[in-house]
């Protein structure tokens, strides 16, 4: 029945269409974030709508396919596109370590922590996507995941394969970096003094 | 540095829920219990409170972008180059 089979895949793509194209710029910022360059970045889209397309029918209906896609393009991404970028694997193990940062966070005082936060309020927007972009990949994506798109913990699991005490670890060490080059940052603009440190108030 | 008040729960155990707390993955027992510490221990308070700052930044400046149109003519040639070849099959 060829007529039968070929409205059947026409259906097919049209439903993908009508389901999956609304995610088209959630996944291009996305896959922006992951390349750091808009041709590869456009370049892992389409081939993530074509894997996702072919792979269609093994979606089920009313689960989430905005997770799905997500998951689509991260795996498309390690696959095609980490591989060729220069460097080793970025494990995020530079820099200080998780107590240090908590160490010198537990001594700075309550006055220096809300001029900080006033800080990061007049900081520019390409201030944060830099600091963002100077993250390991694992802790940058994590990072992005949970607060540009919103995802919860275990859709962040299932999208990174990794299981959500792996997630919750990525976050706190991601925000933990973030946090200190976006001192970093606030110290060069002049928007804190890079003295306050100890005296508490 | 802790305000140096008694409190409930300690603060070491508040701060380390800060994430859980703000990425609205606690559970409610806890999310009480850290609730009423922020009300009574400033320098907890100001933790969570630039931690939001950070967060909400994030979003901010990441948000909203479009793909280039060009891209989206792209994605539907695609997909119907698919759905063709898979009608040839």
């Amino acid at each position: 029945m060829a007529g039968t089979q070929e409205s059947v895949q026409g259906d097919a793509a049209a439903r993908f269409e009508r389901d999956a194209l609304p995610f088209l710029d959630q996944l291009y910022g996305a896959a922006l974030r992951m390349t750091r360059n808009p041709q590869d970045a456009e370049d892992l889209v389409q081939e993530t709508y074509a894997k996702a397309f072919k792979a269609f029918d093994s979606f089920t209906e009313g689960t989430n396919l905005k997770a799905w896609l997500f998951r689509i393009l991260t795996n498309t991404y390690i696959n095609l596109y980490r591989k060729r970028q220069r460097g080793p694997l970025e494990t995020g193990t530079d820099d200080l370590t998780d107590g240090q940062l908590l160490e010198a966070d537990s001594h700075s005082s309550t006055g220096m922590r809300s001029a900080e936060a006033e800080a990061l309020e007049q900081m520019a927007d390409t201030d944060i996507v830099e600091a963002m972009a100077a993250l390991p990949e694992e802790f940058r994506m994590a990072v992005y995941l949970a607060d540009v798109e919103g995802f919860s913990y275990k859709e962040i699991a299932e999208i990174m394969e990794t299981p959500i005490g792996t997630v919750m670890s990525r976050l706190h060490r991601g925000r933990q970096q973030l946090r200190e080059q976006l001192r970093d940052y606030a110290i060069e603009r002049g928007l804190i003094a890079a003295v306050a440190e100890g005296e508490d108030s | 540095m802790s305000c140096g008040n008694p409190h409930a729960t300690p603060c070491a155990e508040v701060r380390a829920l800060v994430y859980v707390y703000l990425d609205g993955e606690i559970d409610e027992a806890h999310r009480i219990e850290v609730t009423a510490h922020l009300q009574e221990c400033t320098p907890c308070e100001g933790i969570f409170a630039r931690e939001l700052v950070i967060k909400t930044r994030v979003r901010e400046a990441h948000g909203a972008g479009s793909a280039p149109e060009a891209l989206r003519t792209r994605v539907v040639a695609a997909i119907q180059q698919i759905s063709i070849a898979y009608r040839n099959d």
